[in-house]
């Protein structure tokens, strides 16, 4: 091959990081548009989040630790409980698994951005914005506190006049953007910026997560959207879209709410389940076993998600013959589960597996998230449900499905990639306490109140009767809280201290096969000094195994470019120039951030704020002199 | 091949593909916008689909749906204003050839005649707000009419300022055939705006006559 299109030397490699370099300062802050830099920021501003939300739940556990207290009144109560489940739902779990994405996937595809990096940026500052908004509202006494999905009447102005759920209907729509901006922008760079050989049955299983999550949220995300709009519309307006009076319907937002609330369930699990495959491949050292069934299974999951929706209902009075069909679909969905239990225990079985961090967590995911599903099962039946609808039971499935579906796997994540983000290795001392300490506190909190919701303990509310006999169980659950708080508190700390002094991590600390640990650790500016060309599903294995490194040659230093490749066989087709670090981004997200807020208090802001947007659209989109050649 | 620039050099590295001739004006469907504005067009499809979804369910739980005081609603003004905005489509079509053909003054001509178009219809439209004979907070119908009239109004507003700032980049003079990729997605648009009418045109005006 010629050696012309090819330049490895200190001088190019200089030019390139300085061509990918994200401007310092305070100011230059703004302008990042740098996929690893928002990706990093998501993850580290939702585990923000995550940390509040649980400072909430440690509050409301101990309004209930003893029965008939006045810790935190009634309205506060709902505040906090809405807040608790609206921040771990859009503000921890959605934003954390897209930072993953959009840090992991651009590195595991080979490529040096994603394909709209400025609209990536938006995505964050919205994200950011929305959720300063929201925690504002909460210590101003603007909160809303009718629950996470927000039922009218409850939330119609009648019912309860003030600003919370306007709060909620705006702040939702907002976030709402940010998330499906990242999804677009995920799918675009998935299918069109893979490195050259990776066809779409080499990608990593991660990356077909993400992908699969990306699509549902472009598929559910509309349907809140929706729904969030004409609940706004009837706060503000008096429209009647919810108002049985007027000829609407409170069961439409339901519909609407569920439509996309079920879906959300797994968007969340599916980026967590290649989480699992990843480190399982990597910590047996071998292919993870039935490929092609675990994708067929994130596939099939992300379809059937999408037919469940009214097995949140089951107590509304729908038609018999509707049930019976969601109960079936709701069953059905155990199948592409089971197949990937199956898979990931074929994978394990009779390998030395390395119990590191991150496989520690993924065992954890296993026990946990089995437990979930179990009761998964029995609330999927119609008479079951009845009897524990709205009690602890239900909130003790909940907790058991999310915390074993999403966050030991985003646990097991940080572990993983920490080092690829930071050049050192977390402590294992610290993790292993840290691990023992939150599953034993997840079951201890948890598993009780199993028992407390079939002795019937309704969910949300602020105290309970000293005769029902529930505050043993009650103190005990909110000892183990905090000993649950505690566990995941270690991992915070150990993340910080790590970053000064953990052990240097080397480019692939885990001996993993995929593309991220081909880059430096923390990767350069530009992710890959060359765009690999990949001939299977493990490039780096094949790396090892044969000591060549094909590579792309050709692609220019000066300036931001990136390879475009088929969509099924990447194959390269086209070179594409990227934007460089823009302010525009931050300053539309202010714009339509003020447009949002605006409208709860003057409805007419609405206008303004849809034209300044506009203008700062054409800022940002404006080309700049002097205009592209070549 | 240089080695030893790097403190490892690591595998033998092999340049298998050369991409200095590729182009890097990726136009169509090689270019990543095309496919992000298809993403856009599906989630704002998902949308339209959803308040379709929702005015049916309402409509079927309703024992009666147009309110018995009112007229049955006109169909003669809404069919001309839809006719006026699928001819936009057109024009706006030909204004992507013209581009394509480097015609720049032809490209200019057909984006206002189309912004024309749209500033007709939404002119349409407005008369048609003033003629409600009620409002959304009387009866759910009512909302709905507002509602979706609204939604797609504002869709169309910024279609027709989206293309116009277009025609201005075709007036500097910074579109032509190799740089047609914005032309090219805002006509994606306003063919997803223009048809996106169809489905509400017909429950707006058609339904509450056939029910």
């Amino acid at each position: 091959m010629t050696e012309a299109c090819f330049d490895d030397s200190p001088q190019a490699t200089e030019l390139l990081a300085k061509t990918w370099q994200s401007p310092p300062g305070f100011f230059g802050w703004f302008t990042h548009v740098n996929q690893r830099k928002i990706g990093l920021r998501f993850i580290v501003t939702s585990l923000i989040f995550f940390a509040l939300a649980g400072v909430l739940a440690l509050l409301m556990r101990l309004q209930l630790s003893q029965p008939e207290i006045n810790l935190i009144s009634p309205d506060l109560y709902n505040e906090l409980f809405t807040m608790h489940g609206l921040t771990m739902m859009f503000f921890f779990a959605i934003p954390a698994m897209e930072g993953l994405g959009i840090y992991l996937v651009p590195l595991m595809l080979g490529t040096r951005d994603m394909a709209f990096p400025r609209l990536n940026a938006f995505g964050y500052y919205v994200y950011l914005i929305a959720g300063i908004v929201l925690y504002i509202s909460l210590f101003v006494g603007a909160a809303p506190g009718v629950g996470w999905f927000s039922y009218v009447p409850l939330a119609d102005d009648f019912f309860t006049p003030g600003k919370g759920p306007s709060v909620w209907t705006t702040m939702i729509t907002f976030i709402e953007l940010s998330a499906l901006t990242a999804a677009v922008e995920l799918i675009v760079t998935i299918l069109r910026q893979r490195a050259p050989g990776m066809s779409l049955n080499r990608m990593p299983l991660f990356v077909w997560a993400i992908l699969v999550m990306s699509f549902m949220i472009v598929f559910a995300m509309p349907a809140v959207i929706v729904g969030s709009v004409l609940l706004y519309l009837d706060r503000t307006f008096q429209t009647l879209f919810f108002v049985p009076g007027g000829g609407g319907d409170p069961l439409l937002w339901q519909h609407l709410f569920w439509f996309f609330g079920h879906p959300e369930v797994y968007i969340i699990l599916v980026p967590a389940l290649g989480v699992v495959s990843t480190i399982i491949t990597t910590f047996t050292g071998r292919q993870v076993f039935g490929y092609t069934a675990l994708v067929l299974s994130l596939v099939a999951i992300g379809f059937v998600s999408f037919g469940l929706w009214v097995h949140h209902m089951f107590t509304t009075g729908l038609p018999q013959l509707g049930l019976s069909f969601f109960t079936a679909a709701s069953a059905m969905v155990a199948i592409p589960s089971g197949i990937q239990i199956f898979c990931w225990i074929a994978s394990l079985w009779g390998r030395q597996i390395r119990f590191a961090m991150p496989m520690l967590f993924i065992l954890g995911f296993f026990a946990i998230f089995v437990i979930g599903g179990l009761t998964g099962v029995m609330v999927a039946s119609v008479p079951f449900d009845t009897q524990v609808h709205d009690t602890y039971f239900v909130v003790a499935h909940f907790h058991y499905v999310l915390i074993g579906g999403a966050v030991l796997p985003f646990f097991a994540a940080l572990y993983y990639w920490y080092p690829k983000v930071v050049g050192r290795l977390m402590s294992e001392r610290v993790g292993r306490w840290s691990f023992a300490l939150i599953f034993i506190g997840i079951n201890l909190t948890f598993f009780p109140m199993h028992q407390l919701g079939l002795e019937g303990m309704p969910r949300r509310v602020y105290t309970y009767l000293n005769d029902m006999g529930w505050g043993d169980y009650n103190f005990f659950i909110t000892f183990s809280a905090f000993l649950l708080a505690f566990g995941f508190f270690l991992t915070f700390y150990n993340a910080v201290v790590s970053y000064r002094t953990g052990d240097p991590a080397g480019s692939n600390p885990w001996n993993a096969d995929t593309l991220e640990w081909a880059t430096d650790s923390p990767p350069a500016n530009y992710n890959h000094r060359h765009i690999p060309v990949v001939s299977s599903r493990s490039p780096m294995w094949d790396v090892a195994r044969t000591g060549e490194r094909p590579v792309v040659g050709g692609l220019r230093a000066d300036r931001r470019e990136i390879l475009l490749t088929t969509v099924l066989d990447a194959e390269p087709q086209a070179a594409q120039v990227m934007p460089s670090p823009s302010p525009w981004p931050f300053f539309l997200a202010v714009a339509v951030a003020f447009g949002f807020v605006g409208v709860m208090y003057i409805p007419l802001l609405f206008v303004w704020a849809f034209f300044v947007s506009f203008l700062m659209i054409v800022g940002w989109l404006w080309p700049r002199r002097p205009w592209q050649k070549e | 091949m240089e080695k030893g620039a790097r403190p490892d050099p690591g595998p033998n590295i092999s340049v298998v593909v050369d991409v200095r001739e590729f182009s890097r004006f990726p136009l169509r469907r090689v270019a990543p916008i095309w496919w992000g504005i298809i993403g856009l067009i599906i989630i704002e499809m998902m949308v339209v689909l959803t308040f379709t979804a929702s005015y049916f369910y309402l409509q079927m739980r309703a024992d009666e749906w147009l309110p018995p005081e009112l007229p049955l609603p006109d169909v003669i003004i809404p069919s001309f204003s839809l006719g006026i905005l699928l001819v936009s489509c057109v024009t706006m079509y030909l204004a992507g050839r013209a581009i394509d053909r480097n015609q720049v003054k032809r490209f200019v001509v057909y984006t206002l005649a189309s912004v024309l178009l749209a500033c007709m219809v939404l002119l349409l439209r407005w008369q048609k707000f003033g003629e409600l004979r009620f409002r959304w907070d009387e009866h759910v119908y009512g909302s709905l009419v507002w509602t979706l009239s609204g939604f797609h109004f504002v869709h169309v507003v910024s279609a027709a300022i989206g293309t116009f700032v277009i025609a201005i980049a075709g007036m500097v003079g910074y579109l032509n055939k190799q740089r047609q990729i914005g032309v090219i997605v805002d006509t994606m648009y306003w063919n997803f705006v223009a048809l996106a009418w169809i489905p509400f045109y017909f429950v707006l005006y058609w339904v509450p006559r056939l029910i």
